[in-house]
């Protein structure tokens, strides 16, 4: 029982931190470090969903969020760019009708590409819906009549003004949306759909003998992930004022799955805590200098993605789980020290996710997996 | 816009040497993916590092018809060293681990295109080929009643390249293997044959070929930072219309996809991609695993 204590404490403790931090800082802390952060981990949160319990890596997930961005750009801004010719009149809608639908936009899109998805499986379902994700980019930058082509939709501005404004109240629109969708996901997959979804995820074809209908729990999944991820795209375009097809390029896609992994790809909380150690080394790398005899002295102000590169291999090659997992390690081995219980007591104490919730084979650990 | 027939045949011919230049790198992608279940995400990144390597050696010797012929040496070879290399310290580590794999070839990919653009800047490069394939060929029915000697050259080239590897994989005894281990590996390890060996030969040629498609790709068009993405896109789309592993499934794929880009940007400029899509959506409904692909 006291562990279990311990742990709301430690809840508690966290949520009184996230409450009270934005009031404290600068509006680099509050905006570019926390809403950021949270923004690219509802997005990441989408994919650690269908790749953590559905077993599905989908890397369509910034273009999905690219359509809510574009569909609350496009009905929002008071004024669009010439170049959209299909629409001559800016739609101006208030923020309580374009957001709703931004976000059936982005659900339906994660339905479609669900569909089209949903017989592949594995490695084969990552390439498709990166081909996916990379043929949305290139739609949005040919395409001008709907999608304003490479400039994108500048000044699209928040129902809250601009984030300049108020740091403080962007921030805890962005905290309460992530934990809204936290605690719906970790919810999520304890009802009986997402039971069923985990059991795909480890055998679909007994799922399907015991009278399952794989299909549609792949691709209703691919639904929910949308709307998550069309969240973190409406925040998004807030938070960057404008959208373009920058926001949404191959290099912003494995962004986000070296955000995912990096956290630990099986867990909900992996998609904040990579998103975090990514906006605060994307924001610090570049005052750090390496020096090194002989060669050229490495700033990291220029080769930021050589980092991000290597960082990303070296969790790839040793940490499967990422940080999370790196962080379980270590608690596991501290506590163990500390009781001397084995790994199974350990466990059914329950520390990270709650067992039931945990994938038991997370996905990077699993060797070949269904063939 | 009314219908020229003359415009159309130059757009096919335009999209048939486009379906030329992806074969080529798709072939190098579908052979590693075939044998060894690896989906090279760096396959885009071998293309243009053979690109910047073909363009340095050409440099060195001179921008003369030799430097040229030395540029495609010079690339296949390197990014066939540079293959070796991944599969030999990287990929080999992880045998059968598919995700895990390709999650490694996505950081390589990373730090392959900030070196280079750290190397070669944001500039954009051009070959000059020898002059037989240069200038144009009098084509009856194109545009100005010619068309463009290099990329009729790359149709010949892309049709030698097929050839050469359905021989290798049909008529040899090494290909007899690789054909072996895409069945089966596991019986063709019991049956003695080194088969982490052939992993390592098959990744080098596939690597090298998608160097020598850079310097091919960077004299009918050009190189530049973010080709490596468009060439990985186009594999992957190529290979999963076409059917993964399957040779001819990539000539398919990319005979599909080369015209339909080429007329979907001719003809529907600002819904192009879409074409592309659309067919490859289309393929996966009726056959999930490509045209002629099969179950893995």
């Amino acid at each position: 029982m006291r562990r279990l204590d311990r742990r709301w404490v430690a809840w508690a403790v966290l949520a009184v931190v996230l409450l009270v931090f934005p009031l404290s800082v600068s509006r680099f802390w509050s905006v570019t470090i926390g809403a950021h952060s949270l923004i690219l981990g509802i997005i990441a949160l989408s994919l650690i969903f269908l790749a953590g319990y559905g077993g599905m890596v989908s890397l369509a997930q910034t273009a999905i969020a690219g359509v809510a961005s574009y569909a609350v750009a496009l009905l929002t801004a008071t004024k669009l760019p010439q170049q959209i010719l299909a629409i001559p009149v800016a739609p101006d809608w208030p923020a309580y009708l374009a957001v709703p639908t931004a976000l059936a936009a982005a659900t339906g899109v994660g339905l479609l590409f669900g569909l089209i998805a949903v017989r592949s499986q594995g490695i084969y379902l990552m390439m498709l819906t990166v081909a996916l994700g990379v043929g949305f980019f290139y739609l949005t930058e040919a395409n001008y009549d709907y999608f304003g082509g490479h400039g994108g939709i500048p000044e699209v501005i928040s129902p809250i003004g601009y984030t300049s404004q108020n740091p403080a109240l962007f921030y805890y629109v962005c905290l309460a949306s992530a934990a809204v969708l936290y605690l719906g996901v970790r919810y999520l997959v304890r009802t009986p759909f997402g039971l069923a979804l985990q059991g795909i995820r480890d055998n679909p074809r007994r799922m399907r003998g015991l009278g399952y209908w794989v299909g549609l729990h792949r691709v209703v999944a691919f639904g929910i992930a949308g709307f998550i991820a069309g969240v973190g795209g409406v925040l998004n375009v807030w938070y960057n004022g404008s959208i373009s097809p920058g926001t949404i390029d191959l290099t912003r896609i494995i962004e986000l799955l070296i955000i995912a992994v990096v956290g630990g790809l099986a867990f909900p909380e992996g998609a904040f805590v990579g998103a975090l150690t990514f906006t605060l080394v994307d924001s610090f790398a570049s005052s750090v200098t390496i020096p090194l005899p002989l060669l050229e002295d490495i700033s990291f102000r220029e080769r930021f993605n050589t980092l991000i590169g290597l960082t990303f291999l070296l969790v790839v090659l040793f940490s499967p789980n990422g940080l999370i997992g790196i962080g379980q390690r270590l608690a596991g081995s501290w506590s163990r020290r500390r009781s001397g219980a084995g790994p199974s007591a350990e466990r059914r104490t329950g520390r990270g996710p709650a067992p039931e919730a945990e994938p038991a084979n997370p996905p990077l650990a699993d060797p070949a997996s269904e063939r | 816009m009314a219908f020229d027939p003359v415009q159309f045949v130059t757009v096919g011919l335009n999209g048939l040497t486009q379906a030329a230049l992806y074969f080529i790198v798709a072939s190098g992608f579908t052979l590693i993916f075939g044998l060894m279940r690896t989906v090279n995400m760096a396959h885009g990144s071998l293309y243009l590092f053979g690109a910047y390597l073909g363009y340095s050696i050409g440099a060195s010797v001179g921008k003369t018809g030799e430097g040229w012929v030395l540029a495609i040496v010079g690339a296949f070879g390197g990014m066939a060293l540079v293959g070796f290399l991944m599969q030999r310290f990287l990929l080999g580590w992880m045998p059968g681990q598919d995700l895990r794999q390709a999650l490694v070839t996505i950081g390589l990919s990373i730090i392959v295109a900030d070196l280079l653009l750290m190397n070669y800047g944001g500039i954009t490069y051009q070959f000059s080929q020898p002059d037989v394939i240069s200038g144009s060929t009098a084509i009856p029915f194109a545009v100005g009643g010619k068309y463009s000697t290099f990329r009729l050259f790359l149709v010949v080239a892309a049709g030698t390249i097929g050839l050469l590897l359905w021989l290798l994989l049909n008529r040899t005894k090494l290909g007899m293997i690789i054909r072996a281990g895409i069945d089966d590996r596991d019986m063709l390890s019991a049956l003695g044959v080194d088969v982490p060996r052939v992993f390592l030969l098959v990744f080098a040629l596939g690597a090298g070929l998608a160097g020598l498609a850079g310097v091919m790709g960077g004299t009918a068009l050009s190189i530049s930072p973010g080709e490596d993405a468009r060439y990985l896109l186009s594999s992957l789309v190529v290979v999963i219309v076409g059917g993964m592993g399957s040779l001819g499934g990539a000539a398919i794929g990319a005979m599909l996809v080369g015209l339909a880009e080429q007329y979907g940007l001719f003809y529907w400029p600002y819904y192009a991609p879409l074409v592309t899509f659309g067919i490859m959506a289309a393929v996966l409904a009726l056959r999930p695993h490509g045209l002629l692909g099969r179950p893995a």
